[in-house]
């Protein structure tokens, strides 16, 4: 049963001069409920601003974002968006343990059921014992950690990730990848996730949708038929694997065999 | 964030050790005003040794004096400052979060800022008498230029994606602005407070001087005025030890305060 669904969504945008831009374009798709789906796109094909729209966070042009049959208006009440900018969403002030309660405090939690569900979390990204201490503390990694076990205190049934291991390096890339597959095997949540690493999108998903360049729209649905749980080593050597992500580049970066 | 210049550079680290060339110095200040005093008699109506004003200060009856005095300037100061930072940084907020609130009182605060805020006691004299409420406008005024323009700037220099971060939690404007604006801005607060509050004690011991009756400014005017200079020092030493002590205080609650921005700057995370 679909959760998420993206109608005929076109977002421009005004230029200094006054002409308008578009950045995406009649965007269609749809996302079912537990699923773990992902977008794929080339730097700067309008990935960010379709995220915004589907948060509630911008207003479309044209088209509509619907969630659990209710159209967005505004920032949803079950769905949270991860930023890949974990050090400016972060909030400075507040230590780890702060972080992730705030994804319950604005629910209204009660301090006591609101502290046990934070240490729980906190338990879940492997940051036992960093409860006191403050983001600027922490590794890349362990703070894009933070960031998602706060959205996950805010108990959403939808989760978005806008390429949120963009900025960490390859090795905690890789783990932070298992642990996500971890929290949503555990949890449940849908989670839509935007790459512009098209491995990234074929581990992690159980479907893809690929975009294509400014004025983007989906270009291709790829269904990923691996088995879980995934593996890094073995996963990743699967030949359909290996079939999926030539397919995918073969649509994405057409000149590819033939150099630039 | 970024942090402006002016806010690193304005404050001067003490190296929290025991400052032995220092007090060295002080001590060595202290000696040339004793003995430039003691061996040219004829200034000593106007400059006392310092062995004198020390002394003055041990009076009981001037101590009693004294202290009433310091209460009174002490009222004042906290009243003025307190108030000054309280709509300061509700205003400072607004006005760096909505852009047409900004626009509309833009050149009124360009117009007034710039103005010396003594300028005003008497206009405040015409339209408040000359009581505790004429010193405590005046100092609210003075005080809550800096608070004001740097909570502004501080609320303008968040990063949109924090603001982001609040509303996809579901949080509306104003939640926006106590929950994540007000902290986020809370560096740049914390500067503007640290200049209001020297200015805080100019004003009050300006405003006494010119309305009198009394507190500190007072007393140190009308000793002058009665030729006891060296109750007049005394009350110099006094206003300046107070000017001190709550400096001090200022810096600790802000070192405690401000742990996580500390950290946060010293690391070059911002």
């Amino acid at each position: 049963m679909s959760i998420l669904d993206v109608e005929g969504l076109s977002k421009s945008y005004r230029q200094a001069g006054g002409e308008s831009t578009l950045a995406i374009e009649n965007i269609s798709f749809q996302v079912n409920e537990g699923e773990f789906v992902s977008l794929v796109g080339p730097s700067g094909c309008g990935k960010t601003t379709l995220l915004m729209c589907m948060a509630g966070l911008i207003a479309p042009s044209a088209g509509r974002v619907v969630v659990k049959a209710a159209e967005v208006d505004g920032p949803p009440r079950n769905l949270v968006l991860v930023f890949q900018e974990y050090n400016k969403s972060l909030f400075a002030w507040r230590t780890v343990l702060g972080n992730v309660l705030f994804g319950l405090e604005v629910k209204g939690k009660p301090a006591r059921e609101a502290e046990e569900k934070a240490s729980y979390l906190i338990g879940l990204v492997g940051l036992d014992g960093f409860e006191r201490h403050y983001p600027w503390e922490l590794s890349g990694g362990m703070q894009q950690r933070v960031a998602i076990a706060r959205a996950l205190a805010y108990e959403p049934e939808v989760l978005l990730m806008d390429e949120p291991f963009g900025s960490v390096d390859a090795m905690t890339r890789l783990e932070l990848e298992d642990g996500l597959l971890r929290l949503w095997k555990e949890l449940g949540t849908t989670i839509l996730f935007v790459t512009h690493d098209i491995e990234e999108a074929i581990y992690l998903s159980d479907r893809i949708y690929v975009l294509g360049r400014r004025p983007s729209r989906v270009i291709q649905a790829v269904e990923v038929r691996l088995g879980r749980p995934r593996n890094q080593l073995t996963t990743r050597a699967d030949a359909s694997f290996m079939e999926l992500r030539n397919e995918i580049y073969k649509q994405t970066a057409p000149r590819l065999s033939s150099g630039w | 964030m970024s942090l402006s210049n002016h806010e690193r550079g304005s404050e001067v680290k003490s190296s929290g050790r025991f400052n032995f060339s220092g007090l060295a110095l002080f001590a060595a200040l202290l000696l040339l005003w004793e003995f430039s005093s003691r061996f040219t008699p004829a200034i000593q109506p106007y400059f006392p040794p310092a062995s004198r004003v020390i002394h003055s200060l041990f009076q009981p009856s001037l101590a009693r004096e004294l202290f009433g005095h310091l209460l009174d300037t002490l009222g004042r100061f906290l009243g003025g400052y307190f108030l000054a930072a309280a709509m300061a940084v509700s205003l400072g907020i607004i006005l760096g979060y909505f852009r047409f609130a900004y626009s509309l009182l833009e050149v009124v605060i360009e117009l007034l800022r710039p103005m010396p805020s003594v300028a005003i006691i008497p206009v405040a004299i015409l339209l408040l008498g000359i009581g505790n409420s004429m010193m405590v406008a005046v100092t609210v005024y003075a005080c809550a230029w800096p608070i004001l323009i740097n909570t502004i700037d501080g609320v303008r220099n968040i990063d949109r994606t924090l603001i982001d971060t609040g509303r996809t939690f579901g949080l509306g404007r104003w939640k926006i602005l106590r929950r994540i604006a007000l902290p986020a801005a809370a560096p740049y607060i914390v500067t503007g407070l640290r200049i209001s509050l020297s200015i805080a004690l100019i004003l009050v011991t300006t405003s006494e001087m010119v309305v009198g009756g009394s507190g500190l400014g007072f007393f140190i005017l009308d000793e002058e005025r009665s030729l006891h200079t060296s109750n007049m020092y005394a009350g110099i030493v006094v206003v300046a030890l107070l000017g001190y002590a709550l400096n001090r205080l200022f810096i600790a609650v802000e070192t405690k305060a401000m742990a996580w921005h500390r950290g946060l700057t010293a690391r070059g995370m911002l």
